[in-house]
């Protein structure tokens, strides 16, 4: 087994998937939310689904924790058919996006809960309990009501709560999308310190692409029930399959060309707004003068006043404007 | 602080003495030493010691009470469920029909619900008394209950309902450990709303009662007809005393709840 095969298990034909999407299909009335779509998600993984609202990345969640029947396909969690499995039966605990919190529970409460519908012993649920309140620096709010903790406080709570039981899967529905900025670029790197210390696998809904870009191991891009594109953030945002996923990662200068072929440079492309040929890395499939888009990452451009060495993507311009 | 003007400070006085002067003239009187009911005779509570000894108006009040109690239990645990059940089960078969249904007694005068309550009893050859006022009670109180409940329901967060089946707790716990005791203020104050609704009721009752099951209210009004005693007075007040404390009740512990859920 090589080394790459434990980080990127999704290369790795051996290895089996943990989580398995079989042409689902999810149906509201006449409105298709999810529409054929099949996924695998390994074990250990921390896996963001993206897109934007609307696009049934939520739905796709509640399917995974039962809440939400399938209207076609499957869902395997560990090569066990979930169809007839209600939530409170499934191995799974999920972390609301509206954290969800017993309002009437402390937050020692609140942590111990899932544990006590398992009817474990007290001492045995107590430890666990002073564990979590550990694990999330809660341990002198343990007494608290909900409406007595700040909003970053209920999220931990929300969290330790779903980690109680120690879930082989841990599905979070926009987990930090109440916090503000700073705030969630911390807990992001606590949610990933977490991850990894405790071998979860997370499966996340986020329309932040920036979150989803420093937390996941693999983004899937979502638009209207489909997936467009599941790769590692490294791959959708030096090639994102198409002019959507390009435009929602990142920065980017979309532009329109037509496609010229490909030599030895690279895949050439005719620029229509500098009518110019552009050499592009990343190969294409179309036919010969299709019009095609092109992404121009800005970090990767280069602007200098004498002219450069070589002759290929260089044009020549004037500033126009400056801003930091 | 906002400065009220003079008209408003009068329009406030006036309003409010219309509506409870007459009350609390009420309250002054049932304390009069007099016997006549509009001359002042001094402070006494004898009206009160005299109630006791009046046996018609302690079986009408041991009646009332025992309605009052039976019918706003029944109804709150009715009205509970028709709440939940319109606030969470979405859309289903009959829903319009059936919302209709629940909130019909509250629009109709009570004189045709009265009237109709007695024609179903007449049908079906229950005799009157007890149950039957107790039944028709159980009938126009349940649906401010369900309203109650119906209200509490659409702040609820449902995700809350999911988190619990989520960490493994089964429907029916989840409903015990996490839904019920969130509710409770909602569904105490449906309770004192019925109960205090089913003691001041009079024409409800005068259709659906029968002998050896005069409530208070009707007791009070069959006296008023022989003219106004101060012993009226007295049992007026604690009626009064009573709903008001319900009321009171209802109104706080509904401000307490909104207190936790902000």
């Amino acid at each position: 087994m090589t080394d790459s095969s434990s980080t990127h298990p999704w290369q790795d034909p051996d290895q089996k998937p943990y989580i398995r999407i079989e042409n689902v299909t999810k149906k509201f009335g006449d409105f298709t939310a999810i529409d054929n779509l099949s996924l695998d998600i390994y074990k250990s993984e921390f896996f963001s689904l993206l897109g934007p609202s609307g696009c049934g990345k939520t739905t796709l969640l509640r399917m995974l924790a039962g809440f939400e029947n399938v209207t076609d396909g499957r869902i395997l969690v560990d090569g066990e058919d979930m169809s007839d499995i209600p939530p409170h039966l499934r191995p799974i605990n999920m972390m609301f996006q509206s954290y969800a919190l017993f309002p009437h529970m402390t937050v020692e409460k609140n942590i111990a809960f899932g544990l006590k519908q398992d009817k474990l012993p007290d001492d045995v649920i107590n430890q666990r309990v002073e564990e979590m309140l550990e694990l999330v620096e809660l341990t002198k709010f343990a007494k608290r009501k909900p409406n007595q903790l700040s909003g970053g406080q209920s999220q931990r709570v929300a969290l330790a709560r779903s980690l109680a039981k120690s879930p082989k899967l841990l599905l979070l529905d926009e987990p930090l999308g109440a916090l503000d900025k700073r705030l969630r670029e911390q807990t992001q790197f606590e949610l990933m310190d977490i991850q990894e210390k405790l071998e979860v696998t997370f499966v996340i809904v986020t329309h932040d692409q920036e979150e989803a870009m420093t937390v996941s191991s693999r983004i899937g891009v979502m638009e209207s029930g489909n997936l467009i594109q599941v790769a590692t953030p490294t791959e959708i945002y030096e090639a994102p399959v198409n002019k959507d996923v390009a435009d929602f990662i990142g920065d980017v200068n979309l532009l329109k060309g037509i496609y010229k072929g490909k030599d030895k440079e690279g895949t050439q492309l005719l620029s229509e707004d500098s009518n110019s040929i552009v050499y592009a890395t990343q190969e294409v499939e179309a036919e010969l003068e299709d019009t095609i888009w092109f992404a121009i990452r800005p970090e990767k451009l280069e602007i200098s006043k004498r002219k450069p060495s070589n002759d290929i993507n260089v044009l020549q311009g004037v500033i126009e404007d400056a801003e930091f | 602080m906002k400065k009220y003007g003079n008209f408003n400070i009068f329009a406030l006085i006036v309003g409010f003495s219309f509506l409870y002067i007459p009350i609390i003239l009420l309250i002054l009187f049932s304390f009069n030493e007099s016997r006549l009911v509009t001359v002042w005779g001094g402070f006494s509570t004898k009206w009160y010691g005299e109630l006791m000894n009046n046996q018609g108006i302690k079986d009408a009040a041991w009646v009332t009470f025992k309605v009052a109690f039976v019918s706003s239990t029944v109804a709150t645990f009715l009205g509970t469920i028709a709440g939940l059940v319109m606030s969470r089960f979405g859309k289903f078969g009959g829903r319009t029909l059936f919302s209709g249904m629940i909130y019909a007694p509250m629009v109709m005068p009570e004189v045709i619900l009265g009237l109709s309550i007695l024609l179903t009893f007449i049908t079906l050859s229950i005799d009157r008394g007890v149950l039957t006022v107790t039944l028709a009670h159980i009938t126009f109180s349940m649906c401010y209950v369900s309203v109650i409940i119906q209200s509490r329901m659409s702040s609820y967060d449902e995700s809350i309902n999911e988190a619990a089946l989520d960490l493994g707790c089964t429907p029916l716990r989840t409903f015990l450990l996490i839904t019920f005791p969130i509710i409770l203020p909602a569904i105490i104050s449906g309770w004192l709303l019925s109960f205090t609704m089913s003691l001041d009721d009079l024409v409800i009752a005068s259709f659906t009662s029968g002998p050896g099951s005069t409530t208070l209210p009707m007791k009070i009004y069959s006296m008023v007809r022989l003219g106004v005693t101060p012993e009226i007075n007295a049992v007026s007040t604690i009626l009064v005393g009573l709903v008001a404390l319900g009321v009171v009740t209802a109104s706080i512990i509904g401000k307490r709840q909104k207190q936790q859920t902000i």
